[in-house]
């Protein structure tokens, strides 16, 4: 019997999702294996009978975590798709101000009638990852996400396998493509700490890697501060650097540091 | 020497990549850096470059190499994979073809790796001199700026014309493609050795210590603070080792096609910075510690691989230091500073990075005809037995109906197409066509194997490593010290003593575990209660309330004073998880129990089996190969084995 697989989305781009569309004559290999129950993205049809749940977007609203809470009662199996869902995605950066101050940069003075009532119609929530929600089962990292990486995790779902995603840092493919360090040509590059997987799709056209995928499970953070300062950021810079993807980290140490 | 002009020199190139029917591979341009790659013309080819990214080690040794492909519905059948096109590479330096060189030893001097040589013996290595010395190179200082052979031709730019050294016979057949080549004069001859010189004083960067006297340095300043000081500042990225032309290591995984109906196995680089190189399936990592990483690197190049091969393995690129972000991975730089902080005298040792050339004429001329190190063999599971909760125990017949003919101690390589493979303990000792292992659940491999019923089919490799010394230990007392799982590879040594039970002398097992539930082998043990040509004693850590367990409760170690031995007339065999050793061994010591007389068998991270990917290395030890079993006093000293 072939498992149902149903995919949804919270705050996010939905480009992962776009991902597992862009996997072309492959997805036809997918649906061999699946059946694809609900993925708005592509098809209209939507069913409740599911198995496996892949789930993209961070979670910011009350009424969001309801309905993951939902999700996560009718699936067996419940996968992160992509930096939001795992990490809370780039919106996360938003969590340092409050919900006032959010409200304010995005929104201007909308709406407004006097300062205490001013955009009362818009939310400016704090994001979560899905793990601070539900018990997440797996987690395919990224922004967007690897789409062969896709294909592998259905695979080793399926195989009784772990799941593919490696723990080693970005540089190692990086290094396997033959690409020119992007520190050794004058640019800054979080694929030290960030966890490879991705096939250093960034350092290979050129651009630094912004950490999309969370850290690997040992980083050398200090050892990647002094680096980044030797390349002359600021302790400022450095923070946004750690902020763009990886803010979960730095508010989880702040919790514990409580 | 010959002697081309220029415009003849590009059209000889022209020719090969049109004419030879051959894949024509050069230096190229890579923005302001280099590299090697496919060249669709003689302008492309940069014979004035200073260092290319990645060493020519990715043509025998590709990043991601397809090793096995298999039909799901028929994996035993696998095929090795498809013969690469042969291939002519344009412009190695010398260094690079001294690292080939080690490589060749590596791969092919023992156990020879099949798609290494069909690799090796399918490229043509055209060298060159290097023109322009890269600010990080110190080939100068190795000794690695000139060479005269490992080459099929050579070639040496001296601007407006190009020599060529001829150095094989296959070498001179591509000359056929060159036209206008004419001897090289004296005069020419003598540039090219003055430039040759000129390079190699150019790239010496000063380095205090000659190679030679490596060994001793790093020997003598193992416990240093520079390796600290400087390891602090390691990212642990893996640079260093993936872009350095002698590191070997790599990692095979299996991989299943989206059909779900093919797959393969596949190896890819790996390196010893990064830190699930020595992680075990339990989760134990063996070099947890960047400090340690970051000395192994160093000393594989400068200790272990002399030792073992006889070569030291750095050739003076400068690619590590070059890409090292933090700018600790310069071998001129450490070995300076150890030189420097060290208040000892440093010996000289025989080997430097030359001392090695493999003989090709002793290798068979065809790849193929050479068994693939890493083609498993069909076997059948005949019996399939659960032990405890986590652990299953298969009774297993090579498909071909010979025995397996191992020594108790060894161990094999268990795979299931697609999935993986796993180093797995024999169990049993050698009795008949079967073979029993016991396996515990914890990864991919191992976790689908327990699924496993009797009829279905595995494929084996081994058995592998050096096992106990039965006949070493006739005629002596034994005492045996098993904790955990521990128990499965002792077992073979136990029943292969009580199947020879007259040539062995008094026998004590000690038998400890967690708790009752985890007691394996459980009719065997109670058997041993019985007899009395053995004493036996087993204890739990702990013994939840409302288990039945009639042994004792308490750590293995206070069974020790429970039984009577004599300390200079017993051989103590003692296999047990990690943290065990350090205990046993301490009371053992105590008891006045000699060094040579404890038997020890370690776990590390097998994957090869066969002293190749440099998973299970404990310091300069494989331990797929010179163990698992080792005599205590061999190791001792290893800093890493007892951790």
């Amino acid at each position: 019997m072939k498992p149902n697989v149903a995919i949804f989305d919270f705050s996010s781009c939905e480009g992962c999702e776009l991902q597992i569309a862009n996997l072309e004559e492959a997805v036809i290999d997918v649906t061999k294996l699946v059946d694809i129950v609900s993925f708005r993205e592509v098809m209209k049809e939507h069913s409740e009978d599911y198995d496996i749940a892949i789930v993209e977007g961070s979670i910011a609203r009350p009424m969001d975590e309801e309905r993951l809470k939902h999700i996560r009662a009718k699936a067996k199996v419940l996968i992160a798709l992509g930096a939001c869902a795992h990490l809370g995605g780039v919106q996360r950066m938003g969590n340092k101000f409050g919900p006032e101050e959010n409200k304010k940069e995005v929104y201007g003075m909308a709406d407004q009638k006097d300062v205490a009532d001013s955009n009362k119609f818009f939310e400016t929530p704090r994001h979560k990852a899905l793990d601070e929600v539900v018990k997440v089962d797996y987690v395919i990292p990224g922004c967007p996400i690897n789409k062969n990486e896709f294909a592998k995790v259905i695979v080793a779902l399926l195989t009784g396998k772990k799941l593919p995603v490696p723990d080693y840092p970005v540089c190692v493919e990086c290094k396997k493509n033959e690409n020119i360090c992007l520190f050794t040509i004058g640019g800054v590059c979080m694929g030290p700490v960030s966890r490879g997987g991705c096939d250093a799709i960034c350092p290979t056209y050129g651009n630094e890697c912004e950490g999309c995928r969370g850290y690997i499970s040992h980083p050398h953070e200090q050892a990647q501060n002094d680096v980044l300062v030797k390349y002359g950021l600021t302790a400022e810079e450095i923070m946004n650097r750690k902020t763009m993807f990886t803010s979960k980290y730095l508010e989880e140490k702040k919790e514990a540091g409580k | 020497m010959k002697i081309i002009k220029k415009e003849d020199f590009k059209a000889f190139i022209n020719a090969l990549i049109k004419d030879s029917g051959m894949v024509i591979e050069g230096v190229k341009s890579k923005d302001d850096k280099f590299a090697f790659g496919p060249l669709e013309s003689a302008d492309e080819l940069r014979l004035d470059y200073d260092v290319t990214l990645l060493p020519p080690k990715k043509y025998f040794l590709p990043q991601y190499e397809s090793l096995l492909k298999f039909d799901l519905a028929d994996p035993f059948s696998a095929k090795r994979a498809e013969f690469p096109k042969r291939k002519v590479i344009i412009g190695v330096h010398p260094y690079d073809i001294v690292a080939i060189r080690q490589m060749d030893s590596y791969f092919l001097d023992s156990d020879i790796s099949a798609s290494y040589l069909r690799r090796r013996r399918n490229t043509i290595i055209i060298g060159s001199d290097v023109l322009k010395v890269h600010d990080k190179a110190f080939f100068g200082s190795m000794g690695t700026g000139i060479v005269h052979s490992g080459f099929d031709l050579f070639l040496t730019d001296l601007g407006d014309r190009v020599t060529i050294e001829i150095g094989t016979e296959e070498g001179a057949n591509l000359l056929r493609f060159a036209k206008n080549m004419r001897e090289a004069s004296p005069v020419d001859v003598q540039k090219v050795k003055a430039l040759r010189n000129a390079m190699s004083s150019k790239a010496a960067r000063g380095l205090l210590i000659k190679p030679s006297g490596w060994h001793d340095l790093l020997e003598k300043s193992f416990e240093s603070i520079i390796w600290k000081e400087q390891s602090d500042k390691c990212l642990g990225c893996g640079t260093c080792t993936l872009v350095c032309p002698t590191c070997f290591c790599y990692d095979i995984q299996d991989d299943i096609h989206l059909t779900l109906k093919t797959g393969e196995r596949m190896r890819t680089w790996d390196g010893c910075l990064l830190r699930r190189f020595t992680e075990i399936a339990s989760g134990e990592v063996f070099r947890e510690d960047i400090l340690d990483r970051y000395r192994h690197r160093f000393h594989r190049k400068g200790r272990y691989l002399p030792d073992r091969l006889g070569f030291v393995a750095c050739v003076g690129c400068g690619r590590c230091s070059s890409q090292c972000v933090p700018d600790i991975a310069d071998p001129v730089n450490l070995t300076n500073m150890l030189f420097e902080a060290s208040p000892h005298l440093v010996q000289d040792s025989i080997s430097d990075p030359h001392t090695v050339r493999t003989d090709f004429s002793r290798l068979p001329e065809d790849a193929d005809k050479v068994q693939m190190l890493h083609m498993p063999v069909p076997a059948t599971i005949k019996r399939t037995e659960k032990l405890t909760d986590k652990e299953m125990l298969f009774e297993i017949e090579l498909n071909s109906g010979k025995p397996l003919n191992h020594t108790p101690g060894q161990f094999v390589e268990v795979s299931i197409p697609g999935i993986g493979e796993a180093p797995i303990s024999i169990s049993s000792a050698p009795n008949g066509k079967s073979f029993e292992i016991v396996v515990r659940k914890v990864g991919d491999v191992t976790t689908k194997l327990h699924t496993l019923k009797a009829g279905d089919n595995v494929g084996i490799r081994g058995p592998f490593g050096r096992g106990f010394d039965v006949d070493g230990m006739k005629g002596k007392n034994l005492l045996f010290i098993g904790g955990g799982i521990g128990i499965i590879p002792m077992r073979s040594l136990i029943n292969y003593v009580l199947n020879h039970r007259k040539q062995y002398g008094k026998v004590t097992i000690l038998y400890g575990c967690k708790e009752p539930c985890e007691l394996l082998f459980k009719s065997e043990v109670t058997h041993w209660d019985t007899r009395d040509d053995i004493e036996h004693l087993r204890t739990v850590d702990k013994c939840p309330e409302g288990a039945c367990w009639d042994g004792e409760v308490g750590l293995i170690t206070t069974l020790i004073p429970k039984v009577k031995f004599d300390p200079n007339d017993t051989i103590a065999v003692i296999v047990g998880p990690p943290i065990m050793y350090k205990f046993v061994i301490r009371d053992l010591k105590k008891l006045g129990v000699p060094d040579e007389s404890m038997v020890v068998s370690l776990e590390r991270r097998m994957k090869c089996g066969v002293g190749k990917c440099g998973h299970c290395q404990i310091s300069g030890v494989y331990v797929c190969k010179e163990g698992p079993v080792f005599n205590y006093k061999e190791i001792k000293n290893l800093p890493e084995a007892f951790k």
